[in-house]
């Protein structure tokens, strides 16, 4: 059964008195474990679809399930709860709290999900174990490497154990060996315990991981998606 | 959990300190402005407060205890006779000048009674024997007179209206909502010092009630007898003189003003402080959101950092003024800090401060989550 699914998505933005869509009837599914990328040129709709999959934007037209939830015209606290309970999120700019250490960084993110005290600390220090960093868990983001930064951000992205896994462009920022090792193991965390994860990128070594890719241009998913 | 919002405010040490700043001399201001009005206000009755007399008797519609008139002493013994009363005695208050040794001229509010001792007055007397200013030409000085008139010792002589008086004693606390430092003089040598307004004449009637008597029914049998007079308890009487140094002077709005600009102060440095961290933290505002997060959550972080800065703020402000406290007092200057005004000054830093949040309540609410997507 999807734990992601987009049916006939569109997405049209207010631009003045202009009304310019952006997607025009995206359909996809994302199964438990499945690793998708999602490739296409820029202003294609990439992260404008993210944003949707995502709970972060509501669709203009269309139905979008998200781990048994529906977010038609849901309201901002429902997508909030929604982002909670099932997405984790990889950003392309690591997105770390500066004044927080990579342990307090993954340990927020399982404070926002209602996990305190003892419970949340460990499984903040279990994620950090899993990509790599227990040596460096007390360590600011700013004496942190553009890799250990995006390996934090993955231990955020998994804490709390969400079904689906979300990367905006997680390579852009590193070189491409580093970016590959941490895909590799993004990959095998989500897979070990039954992840959906979808990457957005431009980079296409990352298409290397993926089980299957989907390929966007001016909205719509081409056909032939390997 | 996690403290994002201390650590935050902390990971920035330089604009923690000018928002503390801000709010600190805030509450400074407050404090010192309040507590120095108070601390006048409280000379202004201090006389008032420590005389043991329940009922004054003034002349009509004198309008604070330091601008006394005069009316004839012998009404005295109208009061006397009422049922009620155990006690009544004529008190002048009234100003003078001496002729210093350097041939500067300084005033002094005077207090004359013949006695002293019944009615409590010195309160504090640092040296001399209050039964003395009975036996001669003497005067009991206080101590902050030093501050106009320059030191002085008990046993030298000063010349009041041409008249050489001799210092007997010493008082301390004894100075009107002016600082003029007040004088202690026998009831009778007053009036020969002063003889062209004082002869057969006094400014107040103080009146002592017998055990049980009823205070209204005296005042009221004092008012029949006494038509052309006032007649207040201690407490109205010290609420008319500070009145007319609050309402008649402006000073009471003046002071008003300062602690409103001081509030203003503190509120705009709190307000510009945590709406630029604001707007520089909003791709972090905008994480918290991806990450699931709600305005709430958002709101509770600026909430708690302006609450720290209103915390740190006021404990910096409150210490400020306690250790002004000493360095008033050195120029005879009170600073009066009442626990309510404490309590209030607590509760309106917070709320001023969480009043400047609002500001940023706004623009995070307003935060669009995707742009964490942007680079």
């Amino acid at each position: 059964m999807a734990v992601l699914e987009a049916d006939q998505v569109t997405k049209t933005f207010d631009e003045g008195r202009e009304a310019v869509p952006v997607l025009k009837g995206v359909s996809l599914q994302l199964e438990p474990g499945e690793i998708v990328t999602l490739e296409g040129p820029s202003g294609s709709g990439k992260t404008t679809l993210l944003s949707i999959l995502g709970a972060i934007l509501t669709p203009t037209g269309g139905r979008v399930v998200v781990n048994g939830h529906e977010i038609v015209a849901s309201r901002a606290n429902d997508l909030a709860a929604i982002r909670r309970q099932a997405i984790g999120f990889v950003f392309q700019q690591f997105n770390l709290f500066p004044a927080l250490s990579a342990l307090e960084n993954v340990e927020y993110a399982l404070n926002i999900k209602g996990m305190n005290g003892g419970g949340a600390r460990r499984e903040a220090e279990a994620a950090l174990d899993a990509v790599g960093l227990a040596e460096r868990k007390h360590f600011l983001p700013r004496d942190l490497s553009g890799g250990q930064k995006q390996r934090v951000a993955v231990a955020r992205a998994l804490a709390g154990r969400p079904p689906i896994l979300l990367a905006d462009e997680p390579t852009a920022n590193l070189d491409s060996q580093v970016g590959l090792q941490i895909l590799e193991m993004f990959r095998d965390l989500a897979k070990r315990d039954a992840r959906a994860l979808l990457i957005v990128t431009h980079d296409p070594k990352v298409r290397g991981i993926a089980d299957r890719v989907l390929r966007i241009r001016d909205g719509l998913l081409l056909n032939g998606n390997e | 959990m996690v403290d994002l919002a201390l650590k935050t405010l902390l990971h920035d040490r330089l604009r923690f300190a000018i928002t503390v700043a801000g709010v600190a001399f805030a509450v400074l201001l407050v404090f010192v402005q309040v507590g120095l009005f108070l601390g006048l206000l409280d000379n202004a009755t201090v006389t008032i407060k420590h005389i043991d007399a329940e009922l004054w008797v003034t002349s009509r519609n004198t309008p604070n205890v330091d601008f006394a008139h005069v009316f004839p002493e012998s009404r005295v013994d109208r009061v006397r006779s009422i049922p009620g009363v155990a006690r009544a005695d004529n008190l002048i208050a009234w100003f003078f000048t001496y002729q210093l040794p350097s041939g500067a001229q300084e005033g002094s509010i005077l207090y004359a009674l013949k006695d002293f001792k019944s009615w409590n007055l010195p309160w504090d007397v640092m040296e001399g024997n209050l039964e003395d200013l009975r036996r001669g030409p003497y005067l009991f000085l206080d101590g902050s007179a030093t501050k106009r008139m320059g030191p002085f010792a008990v046993g030298e002589y000063r010349e009041l209206n041409g008249r050489r008086v001799q210092i007997i004693g010493r008082t301390r606390g004894a100075l009107s909502f002016t600082t003029t430092p007040i004088t202690f003089m026998d009831y009778d040598l007053a009036q020969s010092i002063q003889s062209q307004s004082l002869r057969g004449q006094t400014t107040y009637i103080l009146v002592k009630l017998a055990p049980g008597a009823d205070l209204e029914t005296v005042r009221a049998e004092i008012r029949r007898r006494l038509p052309y007079n006032d007649v207040f308890t201690r407490d109205e009487w010290a609420s008319r003189s500070r009145n007319y140094w609050v309402v008649s002077t402006g000073l009471g709005l003046n002071m008003g003003l300062t602690v409103f600009l001081g509030c203003l102060v503190g509120v705009v440095v709190v307000a510009q402080t945590l709406y630029t961290s604001t707007m520089e933290h909003l791709k972090e505002f905008g994480t918290v959101k991806a990450i699931g997060g709600g305005n709430l959550d958002i709101y509770r972080i600026l909430a708690k950092q302006a609450s720290a800065a209103a915390l740190v703020g006021f404990v910096f402000g409150a210490l400020g003024a306690v250790l002004l406290r000493p360095a008033m007092a050195g120029v005879d200057l009170k600073l009066i800090v009442p626990p309510v005004l404490g309590a209030a000054v607590f509760v309106g830093t917070f709320a001023l401060c969480l009043g400047a949040a609002m500001i940023s309540f706004r623009k995070v609410a307003a935060i669009d989550p995707a742009l964490v997507f942007r680079t």
